[in-house]
């Protein structure tokens, strides 16, 4: 197959393809998928390099390293990064660089990433998921707080674009 | 009810490995690995994020749907264990929050993974800031003030369907339905803006235009409706599936009991002197009249609710029949398992099979740990030869 990295699936196929998984995912594990709870496990255990101590005295770090802890979301992680690498080497998307705008310079656009990423990590703390725990894998099962996080969510996305519009564009 | 097939541990994580790389892949294929792409949802001039989320979230809850109307599982067990509480304020607040992150960095937390295994090195800053905002939260979310906040509005495991007050069966069912209506629309409505500022779009960033595809879209929304509507008028409620009660014999139990107590909740319903003399280790003593008190219908459904009653029994009890879980009977109730378990058991004649040496060194051994027996039973007589022949000399790798 040819090689076209400006080429994507059709978003209603990807849909599908997503929603395949995500329910696999249900009937097997009986949970939905994740990507900020492998976050905090990977935090926490590099903080534990260097404080364990401090991480046995902070009741939620200390919640993250015992057994009962979702510790397969780490490995769910692991596979997203396969997933990707595979998917990006075979349309041709496999390529170091920074993706930004022509009006705003590389350190601006990093030091905005690790911001915004910072940002997210936090809050999904504080709604128990992200768009892929909340939005996608709740919000299927029709629960209420997901859905409200996935108004949130666009109400907060719409709000901040303006200001940060010269970073893409 | 099959699913959820809750693998053991070490078989979650392969799958989960699994599931993540389908997850990654296709997160991928849909152009989720590039900032501008996600972002473009913000700028109206490509809504990918908003079809692909839309369409993953419909395809998923109809097969949740579909598998609970054929009696494959229970919609409501899934989510009870897939969804976290619902927490008003918090979330709507900290949604709020995600967004603008999402707006900053140019991905959500799942695909910054993705543009990492791509090269981004602003997937990688990305990802290095979830990681910190996530310790970050944990280290005050439990002191005062903040711990307020994080669980404030609690209002447990919320359903959209309890919110409308629809009924517990078909209600998922009906909001299935309602959802699909509400995402055909929007997708219109989404692909009406995206053609308004196509001029503008970023011809890396641009979508797939509507056409062929868009016809195919609605079709099969309308295909997914209608399995919806077929899902109400099946009988075959997942409800009505829990409620037979299969059978268990007092060496299943004895098994579990011994071997994975964890897997079992033994509830003894016979009268509370009777169960406070003798009953099955581990079990609950709960008299058949205080059964409704421990609201069986909405308790945690993971194990296996088993009733051991004062004799042989057809139905379970009422109070214990809207259990979600599965549920069992001990056959034969309270003096099948006394018998098996508490009186000793007799000796097999010499030459019996060897099933029956070993079942009977099984209950000689339940029955002096549970009689408090000191001597051991008498051995087993010598039984015929023991097949495959008799054990060479020597040993170790050389046989």
């Amino acid at each position: 197959m040819e090689r076209d990295p400006n080429k994507f699936w059709n978003p209603h196929l990807a849909g599908v393809a997503l929603g395949l998984v995500l329910a696999t995912t249900y009937l097997v594990m009986g949970s939905g998928l994740g990507a900020s709870g492998g976050s905090l496990r990977i935090g926490v255990w590099f903080v534990s390099l260097f404080a364990p101590g401090h991480v046995a005295a902070t009741p939620p770090l200390a919640r993250a390293t015992v057994a009962e802890h979702p510790h397969w979301l780490v490995y769910e992680l692991f596979g997203v990064m396969l997933g990707g690498l595979v998917a990006a080497y075979t349309s041709g998307r496999l390529k170091a660089e920074v993706l930004k705008g022509p009006r705003i310079s590389t350190a601006s656009r990093l030091a905005l990433a690790l911001a915004g990423g910072t940002l997210m990590g936090l809050a999904a703390k504080i709604t128990r998921g992200c768009a892929s725990g909340q939005a996608l894998s709740g919000g299927a099962l029709l629960s209420v707080g997901s859905w409200v996080f996935f108004l949130a969510f666009f109400v907060g996305g719409y709000g901040m674009a303006w200001f940060v519009r010269r970073e893409y564009r | 009810m099959t699913f959820p097939l809750f693998p053991s541990p070490e078989a979650g994580l392969v799958f989960a490995v699994v599931s993540g790389f389908g997850f990654g892949f296709v997160l991928e294929r849909a152009g989720f690995g590039r900032a501008q792409k996600l972002v473009g949802q913000f700028y109206g001039y490509d809504m990918s994020v908003f079809k692909v989320m839309f369409t993953a979230v419909i395809t998923a809850m109809m097969v949740v749907v579909a598998a609970s109307a054929v009696g494959l599982t229970d919609f409501k067990l899934i989510a009870d264990h897939a969804t976290s509480e619902t927490l008003l304020v918090p979330f709507a607040i900290g949604g709020m929050l995600v967004g603008a992150g999402f707006v900053m960095s140019g991905y959500c937390p799942g695909t910054s993974w993705v543009a990492m295994a791509s090269g981004k090195v602003d997937g990688l800053f990305t990802v290095i800031g979830t990681v910190i905002g996530a310790v970050l939260w944990s280290e005050v979310e439990w002191r005062p003030g903040f711990s307020t906040f994080h669980n404030m509005t609690n209002v447990g495991n919320f359903y959209l369907w309890e919110l409308l007050h629809l009924p517990g069966r078909a209600g998922p069912v009906i909001v299935a339905v309602a959802v699909i209506a509400m995402a055909a629309g929007c997708f219109v409505g989404a692909e009406k803006i995206e053609r308004l500022l196509a001029d503008r779009a970023d011809p890396l960033a641009r979508a797939i235009p509507g056409g062929r595809p868009r016809g195919l879209v609605l079709t099969g929304f309308a295909a997914l409706a209608l399995v919806g509507l077929a899902a109400l008028a099946l009988p075959t409620g997942t409800q009505a599936g829990a409620r037979e009660a299969s059978a268990m014999t007092p060496a299943e139990l004895a098994h579990h009991v011994f071997d994975s107590p964890w897997t079992v909740r033994v509830l003894d319903v016979r009268p509370m002197a009777e169960c406070a003399a003798k009953r099955v280790p581990g079990s609950e003593c709960v008299p058949e009249a205080d059964l409704g008190k421990l609201r069986l219908a909405d308790a945690e459904p993971s194990r296996e609710l088993v009733i051991v009653g004062p004799g042989v029994a057809a139905a379970p009890p009422a109070a214990a029949a809207g259990y979600r879980g599965k549920l069992s009977l001990l056959q034969g109730g309270w003096p099948a398992w006394e018998a098996y378990a508490l009186a000793p058991p007799a000796p097999p004649a010499p030459g019996a099979p060897a099933a029956d040496v070993e079942a009977y060194r099984v209950r000689a051994g339940i029955q002096s740990a549970l009689t408090g027996m000191k001597a051991a039973p008498p051995p087993p007589p010598p039984t015929a030869a023991p097949t495959g022949g008799p054990k060479k000399g020597g040993g170790g790798c050389s046989g």
